[in-house]
């Protein structure tokens, strides 16, 4: 069975979780330029690597990021956005 | 015959079943059945006990205000003094519920009419019931991947899980010197998941039991 850990209730079998995408930061919609929207909204980086992700824990509705190797489908690390706004901070 | 002020999400289910039917908070209950004192799983509705829900950031400061014991971690929960229970869900929201004789949860609904901002009223409608008696674990293992046996029941956790494909919350706790879990789902999941508990509990050598039957014993374990 596959394990995520969330970072509120612990290890839990991967069926307990959803895909909410990869992190993205969204370009200030007021002074960006057309092309650069469009890439926002409509591209997504498919090259395999460790990426930011938004993961849900769904029983608890617990939405937090998961650093995921999706070239070896490997879960590096979990944490809350609240962390990794305090570590921006 | 008087209309029902509320049904249990399970009322049509509980229906057939042989028993001693009473009233709590007005809904039909399930009170007694017979031979079902020593069954190594009995499965107890306690949908009749009122329940408050509240979240949001200043949900936890709110409740303080308002003489609620509130659980400092996530994912544990406080016995409330008259009866019932206060969970605290993740991070910043909350379940109140009431025991047989105490009735907190419709109090706080009543001051929450008018929230402060950053609190929010949660509609509790749900299936609540309480699972006892011996061979449970094994019912819990078939139906759900957390290992409970692990679970430090001193502790006072509160579990949020997935059970036959449902959402739950489940705090595991003792009565009277017996392991009971409480458990919550979404009502509109009810039937599905009674039967199915039923199903399994009945191959385990025991079923449905009544309110009555749970064991509860001193005014501060009424409800938990």
């Amino acid at each position: 069975m596959k394990i995520m850990t969330c970072p509120i209730n612990g290890p839990r079998p991967i069926t307990e979780f959803a895909y909410g995408g990869e992190v993205r930061p969204m370009p200030d919609p007021n002074t960006v330029d057309d092309a650069t929207w469009a890439a926002y909204i409509y591209n997504r980086n498919s090259i395999p690597g460790i990426k930011q992700e938004w993961w849900c824990h769904v029983p608890s509705n617990t939405w937090f990021i998961a650093e995921r190797n999706t070239l070896t489908d490997e879960i590096l690390r979990t944490y809350l956005y609240a962390e990794a706004q305090e570590g921006v901070a | 015959m008087n209309t029902p002020l509320r049904l249990s999400p399970i009322d049509a289910a509980l229906r057939s079943l042989q028993g001693h039917w009473g009233e709590v908070n007005g809904m039909p209950t399930l009170m007694h059945r017979p031979r079902a004192a020593h069954w190594p799983v009995g499965i107890a509705d306690l949908s009749s006990l009122t329940r408050f829900g509240v979240k949001g950031a200043n949900a936890a400061a709110w409740l303080s205000q308002q003489g609620i014991p509130v659980p400092q971690r996530p994912n544990t929960w406080r016995s409330l003094p008259p009866g019932g229970l206060v969970a605290r869900l993740g991070l910043t929201e909350f379940l109140i519920e009431d025991g047989l004789s105490s009735n907190v949860a419709p109090q706080l609904a009543a001051r929450c009419q008018t929230p402060p901002a950053r609190v929010y009223p949660v509609l509790r409608q749900d299936l609540a019931l309480a699972l006892v008696g011996d061979r449970t674990q094994e019912l819990l293992r078939q139906t759900c991947s957390v290992n409970f046996q692990a679970v430090d029941v001193s502790q006072h956790p509160v579990v949020l899980t997935s059970m036959i494909g449902v959402t739950v919350t489940i705090i595991p706790t003792e009565m009277a010197g017996q392991l009971v879990y409480r458990l919550w789902c979404d009502g509109t999941f009810g039937t599905y998941f009674w039967k199915t508990l039923i199903e399994m509990a009945t191959e385990l050598g025991g079923g449905a039991i009544g309110v009555e039957q749970v064991p509860f014993n001193t005014a501060s374990e009424r409800g938990v």
